[in-house]
């Protein structure tokens, strides 16, 4: 079989031969888009159709200078929609107070510390890729971390508008952080809800600070083509009808005023890297310790089926799983809409976060499991029966939803035709994103809904309130999400650059065992 | 692109970054200073009917004690406002004629005889008061754990129409609670007043507690109660 590796195209290309002096390579079918090399000695390539610099810089300005494609439009006013429909019924339960959600007596916590949870978890993927596999040089989070970050973002808006609310008196969320004030008293500072405050602030302040200093150079990008455009030609597109003021013009200033004077000078780019090393240390403890201090909320507590210590890493494996479902639930979609976003997203990109959501899926079915086992082992029968009542109690379909979404439905990934196949991959994501939040479900309802006395067992009872402000939270999600993907540079061009085979000293041919470029010389 | 930004923009930074340290710092001391009790409680003093009460003239130059009027604080949670016929006592037809010969006078205090002769109460308006989530606020316990009205009310005895004094705010609560030996003074000096605010003020210049006032501070049975529901239940 006369395979052709995509290295080789471009090395010819590097090697003066012109575009379409080569025939269109001949890939493995079992390379599936070329990236799927199982071979050892040959890497990968991180972008496909042989991209140069120019056309990365074109593509992904495309993206936000380009007339948006025609369902995002709809798209957003779909989602949009949503969100109003979320803010009306939070505006509506703060007139009214936090009766007009189902929660009782017995179950005081619900749906809305159900919904923070499984949105900070969900960020998690975010910080995992900007932060940690930047430091263990992963390279292919490039094509994936300005997009995750984002997520991260929007989650964190999310998840912490629920805290913010459910508190019941809204107007005295100032309480939350520690302010002096005319009481004298201070939150308390033994208790992990005041942790909670200090965990997702910092995570929240050090994501934006992460996500805002990677765009800065392609703002940069943005405003000097704008400029450029400006200066070319005096006609181009035009704000609105009868409003004589150019698209191009309030790109320039608004983009300029992101870029902070960013000029692409090599002491800029200099003061960039370590800037960005730095916060990647700082973001990587985070990835760590804000899921555990969420996970503190419960374990801290002395309630059975919440007091156990093996809560922390669980909910850090269950959030960087869940986060990674809804990275693959979003730019799988995007991938397919939007144009030439295949040659950034390769099928690798899909395996590799398949098998992140295989391998944390396989952590949190341990930490299940090793849940009941403690529960026996440990003697203690509250325990037991906790553990008992919910898998078999009266919430057993919350709790096999879970296993089957979380641990079941992950195993398919074991094989390589399941795992590169994006139609599956995305329909497993969004299994374990709705297996995430009914875990998230089950560990809060179902242990605060039988207490000691059985005239303490109660159910727990959506409103419609509930629905509404948790399908809201989506809105809000998904009208942020749109935003920055018609707004904001989707993909961080300079990274890209980078790890392109142009960019690598090696595919000029210094090392004896290239074969192709060197040769083509002579 | 200088034809985008001018090069005047180039101090933007600096003055968005004073003009945020300064809006910080201005917005942290204006809710420090305009949004606690210290700023809108203290100094209310609102209009009270008829001729009003002077308890300048009545407390200050005549020498009555509180507890002339205010009967019940020694026993009740509230330091009850007197009814019309303690007023009525010194300012009837009959009494102190000299004074009700007086035109000025007889017109100022004609309303409490309007009251009485008509059987109505007087509407005083209520100057201090704690918030309704303070459900607890005991006259007679701090009257009898030696705390003096001074320390809360201020010098009644100077104010010819009475002003709130203090914050009453939560924090100014707990700085007596949790330094009783502050305030507390011998029980026979509690309503005077002058003599009160002397002694605190020495004693915050560093002079010793006398030894009655540290018999009443021993004789206290339990600490002043921090915890929340001591006010709040």
């Amino acid at each position: 079989m006369t395979s052709i590796h995509p290295d080789q195209v471009t090395a010819e290309r590097l090697a003066g031969l012109s575009r379409g002096a080569t025939p269109p390579p001949v890939l493995d079918p079992r390379t599936g888009d070329g990236t799927l090399i199982d071979t050892p000695g040959v890497r990968a390539p991180l972008v496909l159709n042989n991209r140069g610099f120019g056309e990365i810089t074109d593509i992904v300005c495309g993206y936000v200078e380009n007339k948006p494609p025609r369902w995002w439009l709809p798209a957003f006013l779909a989602a949009f929609g949503l969100a109003q429909l979320g803010g009306i019924l939070i505006l509506y339960l703060v007139i009214t107070g936090i009766g007009t959600w189902g929660l009782t007596n017995q179950v005081d916590w619900a749906w809305d510390i159900t919904n923070f949870v499984f949105w900070i978890g969900i960020g998690h993927a975010g910080t995992l890729i900007s932060a940690i596999l930047c430091l263990l040089k992963q390279k292919w989070r490039t094509a994936v971390n300005r997009a995750a970050e984002a997520m991260t973002i929007f989650a964190v808006i999310c998840a912490a508008t629920f805290p913010g609310i459910h508190i019941g008196r809204q107007w005295m969320a100032w309480f939350l952080p520690p302010i002096p004030n005319a009481n004298a008293i201070w939150p308390n500072f033994k208790s992990p809800l005041l942790w909670d405050v200090f965990a997702v602030s910092t995570y929240g302040t050090v994501s934006a600070l992460f996500w805002f200093m990677g765009m800065v150079p392609d703002f940069a990008t943005l405003r000097d083509r704008a400029d450029r455009r400006l200066r070319r030609s005096a006609e181009g597109p035009i704000l609105l009808p009868f409003v004589p003021i150019r698209t191009d013009k309030i790109r320039a200033f608004v983009y300029g005023f992101l870029a902070l004077g960013w000029r692409m000078s090599s002491r800029h780019w200099h003061r960039y890297e370590a800037a960005y090393l730095i916060l990647a240390g700082i973001s990587t403890p985070l990835v760590l310790s804000v899921h555990s201090i969420v996970s503190f909320d419960f374990a801290t507590s002395i309630l059975p089926g919440w007091h156990t210590t093996i809560f922390p890493p669980y909910f850090v494996a269950g959030a960087i799983f869940g986060g990674f479902a809804m990275v693959l639930l979003l730019l799988i979609p995007f991938r397919e809409l939007y144009a030439n976003m295949k040659d950034l997203i390769t099928l690798r990109h899909i395996e590799n976060m398949a098998k992140i959501l295989l391998t944390t899926g396989m952590m949190v079915g341990f930490a299940y499991s090793m849940e009941f086992f403690i529960a026996w082992y440990g003697g203690n029968k509250f325990e037991l029966y906790a553990f008992q009542n919910r898998a078999f109690g009266p919430y057993w379909w919350a709790y096999w939803t879970m296993i089957s979404c979380n641990v079941i439905s992950p195993q398919l990934f074991w094989s390589k035709k399941l795992r590169t196949n994006v139609v599956v991959v995305w329909i497993v994501a969004l299994f374990v994103t709705i297996g995430m939040w009914f875990e998230r479900f089950v560990i809060i309802v179902t242990s605060l809904h039988r207490a000691f006395l059985p005239g303490e067992y109660h159910m727990f009872h959506p409103t419609l309130v509930d629905i509404g402000i948790f399908a809201g939270s989506f809105g809000v999600f998904l009208t942020l999400y749109l935003l920055f993907m018609r707004f904001l540079p989707a993909f961080p061009i300079a990274e890209i650059k980078a790890v392109l085979p142009q960019a690598s000293p090696h595919s000029h041919g210094d090392h004896g065992h290239d074969h192709s470029g060197h040769d083509h010389k002579h | 692109m200088s034809v985008l930004f001018p090069k005047w923009t180039n101090v933007l930074p600096t003055v968005f970054a004073v003009g945020a340290l300064g809006g910080a710092v201005a917005a942290i001391g204006g809710f420090w200073y305009y949004a606690t009790p210290k700023f809108w409680r203290v100094g209310y003093m609102p209009t009270q009917p008829g001729g009003g009460f002077n308890h300048q003239l009545h407390v200050g130059k005549l020498g009555m004690d509180c507890r002339y009027c205010h009967t019940k604080v020694e026993k009740s949670y509230e330091a009850n406002i007197p009814n019309v016929s303690t007023c009525y006592g010194c300012h009837s037809d009959g009494k102190l004629s000299k004074l009700t010969e007086d035109p000025v006078h007889k017109e100022k205090t004609e309303f409490i005889r309007t009251a009485y002769a008509q059987d109505a109460s007087i509407p005083w308006r209520r100057v201090h008061k704690v918030p309704d989530y303070v459900h607890n606020f005991p006259h007679h316990v701090h009257i009898n754990a030696g705390i003096s009205c001074y320390s809360c009310h201020g010098r009644i005895d100077t104010m010819p129409v009475v002003f709130h004094a203090e914050s009453l705010s939560m924090s100014w609560c707990l700085d007596c609670h949790r330094a009783p030996e502050d305030k507390v003074i011998p029980k026979d000096k509690i309503t005077n007043l002058a003599w009160v605010q002397n002694e605190l003020k020495e004693r915050k210049a560093g002079k010793a507690m006398s030894v009655e006032a540290q018999q009443v501070l021993d004789a206290l049975q339990k600490a002043p109660p921090e915890n929340c529901g001591a006010c709040h239940y």
